[in-house]
């Protein structure tokens, strides 16, 4: 199979699963309790008004056909009107994506090469105290929940120390090093839950291709221990901690509720909450459809770098 | 009293109502408070309740504060567009606040102050009201105010067709034509029934109510955030936040807004503001609830102030069908409600006792010497063995799922249980509890008891017709019963204040007897500032006022 066969194939199924997706979400917003226009106007606002709004909505017509119209308007780009806002979901989201994309960066900036040094350090060490000490802190960092993390980092270095500044939202027009000063204090209870976990597998897969042959040929053969790790051992045990990074790209963009709340960012994990709670189906919809984009894209990017780190993986190459 | 020539000829000039007030306090049958609050009802001014030797409270002077400076608040992101017609959350509506403004202010103690309108008046029967507005209001593009544009702004909100958030209160008192301009500055309302409280409906206690320029049809953000406000709109976000700028233009040249700037920051969440408030990357949190708000309670360097409300957490209990149907039982539960600890320990002090009816201390109608219904675990047996239940029983009870409510309703089981009703709490979230808010499909309206949250209305008006009449649209206990439905119709009826608050006690006393829903305490509205702030104005319905806050001296 060539590189480009794999990649049309996944791209197809990537598709389909998106499709599969929007339909689930429609199915599900139907099922949320409530009714729409009683939940932005409130329950005890004149009957008159909720069926007018509903109807302004165009929530008298029947489901199916609301579906066709949303899923009509995706595949012309056209992301719909938010019922709650009354505005276009377009802009909603992509202010909310950009700024979910940065907490990301900033949090797998830091916890990518602490969690895979960590991880080799400690396979290195194996069985040594320190490597029990690193991999018992990523244990107990990973079954922290964050809003407990987030708040003792926030009395701490936010109140006590007062080195970081609370809100993850720099003020308006502040220049890009501003803007990653107010995210290091949210990104750190996101590097504790996936430091743990990204450390775990590289420390797993660095002991699995330690104990390798050639590794102790490599060795045997009197190369330094620096080019032994470089070449042989990171080449082979990285992909590993690539798959899980590339799993965790979903979650740290559309599924940081808590942390966006408690920092006060408006991200999209933040954004998928309210549509939910507003019964807001346009934009929890595309709410939903963007951050299953990215996680599929994500994962689909996590695989190729995979096969181009190790060639015996590589679609179409030689085993 | 000594005898003032001014007085005669004062109550020549004023409505029979206002005179029957007056007369009221002559006899020494209203204290001076509830007359002051009730004479600016009547539109009665405090010079002219002056003339008849009645003092008003010292009040504290403003605040002195600076001129200049930015003030940051906290407050929640608005739920849906900034526009006065549609608007229900508080996020949207602090929104126009900066830069709207009302014909009468509801004050926190509920008296009325004149603000775009000078002075109102009524006829005998509380069917005719008119108003008289200042000749010296600019609108934000530097229009002047008339009454056309007053006219049009209660025409639109009161037209039945046109889905506005005001219908609820409007709805049978004004419709879409029962406005209209006498001339440039006097407005007429034709109302639909006799309201003997009107000018609260046209107050900013009914928060939709901003005048806006009569060519204003829709679209408040398009339109650049309209109004005649001290403050104006810089700019706006829906999910980030908001800035207004001082209304160089502003027409009350004596009382320009002392910030060059308000930032209005979104919170999802009351938690992160206070902290936000606590590392001084804000001033002002809009609301917080009293158990958030403990974390700065006792430190001096924050200010928790509490304003007096109507808005309740009313426990419902279904008078018709399950195991309450016998009024014994109800009122077994109500005497096992420990509401001195309601108030001051899970509210801490920022609540008032309730004493199982809508009316509120707060209202000036409410009769304060019907005898308060107090924790009696002994009576409260010696009902349920009267109804057939000594040993109580197990029953549901649907709570919805908000601030404080699963705290109360958990303060609730615990004192039921001490005679032997186990009620088994069913937590909801305020889309499940309300449903779609229709009987048949509304744990609200359909379970045997639940507790709502209820907002604050400056009238009991609503709570009375909604939640009492036998056809009432939230009548959740499905009380039905005809003395109270008449008493109700004539309560909306009267217009004199006395003859009101004569049935406001016979309905008190009803409602205490059949125990349809108890009410343990009437909450206060709560915000937090920095010690440095000042001039900020609460009002019972949650809203703050920021047009004369500032940093103090």
């Amino acid at each position: 199979m060539t590189l480009g066969k794999f990649l049309l194939g996944r791209l197809g199924l990537a598709l389909l699963t998106l499709w599969l997706l929007s339909v689930l979400v429609f199915l599900a917003s139907q099922i949320l309790p409530g009714d729409v226009g009683s939940k932005i106007l409130g329950p005890t606002a004149d009957k008159g008004a909720i069926a007018a709004l509903n109807a302004e909505l165009g929530l008298d017509r029947p489901p199916l056909e609301r579906y066709i119209d949303f899923a009509t308007g995706l595949l012309r780009g056209d992301f719909g009107e938010s019922y709650s806002q009354r505005r276009a979901v377009g802009p909603l989201l992509l202010e909310s994506s950009l700024r979910s994309l940065k907490l990301a960066i900033v949090a797998f900036v830091i916890v990518v090469p602490l969690a895979v040094s960590a991880g080799v350090f400690a396979a290195m060490k194996q069985g040594r105290p320190i490597d029990r000490i690193i991999t018992t802190i990523g244990l107990s960092a990973m079954v922290v929940p964050e809003f407990v993390s987030g708040i003792i980092v926030i009395l701490i270095l936010g109140l006590w120390l007062n080195v970081f500044p609370i809100s993850a939202t720099a003020p308006a027009e502040s220049g890009l090093v501003t803007q990653i000063y107010h995210l290091i204090l949210p990104a750190i209870p996101l590097v504790f839950v996936m430091f743990g976990y990204i450390q775990r597998v590289t420390r797993a897969s660095t002991i699995e291709v330690l104990r390798s042959d050639y590794v102790r040929t490599a060795t045997l053969k009197g190369l330094n221990r620096f080019t032994v790790i470089r070449r042989h051992v990171l080449r082979n045990a990285l992909p590993s901690s690539v798959t899980v990074v590339a799993t965790q790209v979903g979650y740290m963009f559309g599924g940081l509720v808590v942390i966006e709340i408690l920092f006060n960012y408006k991200g999209i994990g933040l954004l998928l909450f309210r549509a939910t709670r507003d019964k807001d189906f346009p934009l929890l919809a595309s709410c939903v459809m963007v951050v299953g984009a990215v996680y599929l894209l994500f994962t689909l990017m996590g695989d190729l770098t995979h096969s181009l780190l190790n060639p015996r993986f590589r679609v179409g190459g030689k085993r | 009293m000594s005898w003032n020539p001014l007085k005669d000829s004062f109550r020549h000039n004023v409505s029979g109502p206002a005179n029957a007030l007056i007369d009221g306090y002559l006899a020494g049958r209203l204290d001076r408070r509830t007359f002051l609050r009730q004479g600016t009802v009547f539109g009665l001014s405090l010079s002219a309740m002056g003339i008849l030797g009645v003092r008003a409270d010292a009040q504290d002077g403003p605040v002195a504060v600076k001129k200049g400076g930015t003030l940051r608040v906290g407050v929640t992101t608005p739920s849906g567009p900034v526009d006065p017609m549609v608007a229900a959350n508080q996020g949207s509506i602090a929104m126009y606040q900066p830069v709207g403004e009302y014909l009468i202010r509801a004050e926190p103690d509920l008296s009325l102050r004149p603000f775009l309108a000078t002075e109102w008046s009524s006829n005998d029967a509380g069917t005719v009201w008119t108003f008289k507005l200042r000749d010296d209001v600019t609108f934000q593009d530097g229009q002047k105010m008339t009454s056309a544009d007053v006219v049009a702004t209660f025409n639109r909100l009161a037209d039945p067709d046109g889905g506005s958030i005001a219908l609820s209160a409007f709805r049978g008192i004004i419709g879409k034509n029962s406005a209209s301009a006498i001339d440039d500055l006097t407005v007429q309302f034709e109302l639909e029934r006799p309201v003997g409280n009107f000018p609260y409906l046209a107050s900013s206690d009914t928060y939709s109510a901003i005048i806006l320029p009569a060519s204003y049809s829709t679209g408040f953000e398009e339109a650049g955030f309209p109004g005649t406000g001290p403050l104006r709109m810089k700019s706006f976000s829906p999910t980030a936040g908001a800035t207004f700028v001082r209304n160089e233009e502003y027409w009350d040249k004596a009382n320009p807004a002392p910030l060059d700037q308000i930032d209005f920051i979104f919170f999802a969440d009351e938690t992160p503001a206070l902290l936000a408030l606590q590392g001084s990357e804000i001033d002002v949190v809009y609301q917080v609830s009293v158990q958030n708000g403990r974390a700065v309670v006792n430190n001096p360097a924050y200010k928790m102030v509490g304003t007096r409300s109507a808005a309740s957490r009313p426990l419902h209990l279904r008078t018709d069908t399950g195991p309450w149907m016998d009024k014994r039982v109800r009122q077994a539960l109500a005497y096992t409600v420990d509401r001195t600890g309601v108030v001051d320990g899970l509210m801490q002090g920022y609540a008032e006792i309730g004493n199982d009816s809508p009316f509120a201390p707060i209202f000036p109608v409410t009769n304060p010497d019907v005898p308060q219904r107090q924790l009696d675990l002994d009576k409260a047996r010696a009902l349920l063995a009267e109804a057939g239940v000594p040993d109580g029983f197990k029953t549901s009870l649907n709570v919805i799922n908000t601030l404080e409510v699963p705290a109360y309703a958990t303060v609730l089981q615990a004192g039921a249980a001490k005679v032997g009703i186990d009620l088994d709490i069913i937590l909801q979230d305020g889309g499940t509890y309300y449903g779609d808010g229709q009987f048949g499909s509304s744990p609200w309206l359909d379970s045997t008891a639940g507790i709502t949250d209820f907002g604050h209305r400056s009238i009991p008006n609503v709570y009375l017709t909604a939640q009492f009449q036998s056809d009432g649209v939230w009548n959740s206990s499905h009380l039905n019963d005809p003395e109270i439905d008449k008493e109700i119709g004539e309560f909306l009826a009267t217009v004199e204040f006395e003859a009101q608050r004569k049935i406001a006690t016979s309905l008190q006393e009803k409602f205490m007897d059949l125990t349809p829903t108890i009410y343990s305490a009437f909450l206060q509205f709560v915000f937090v500032t920095g010690a440095n702030v000042g001039g900020v104005v609460p009002n019972s319905s949650g809203q703050l006022f920021l047009g004369q806050a500032g940093f103090v001296e």
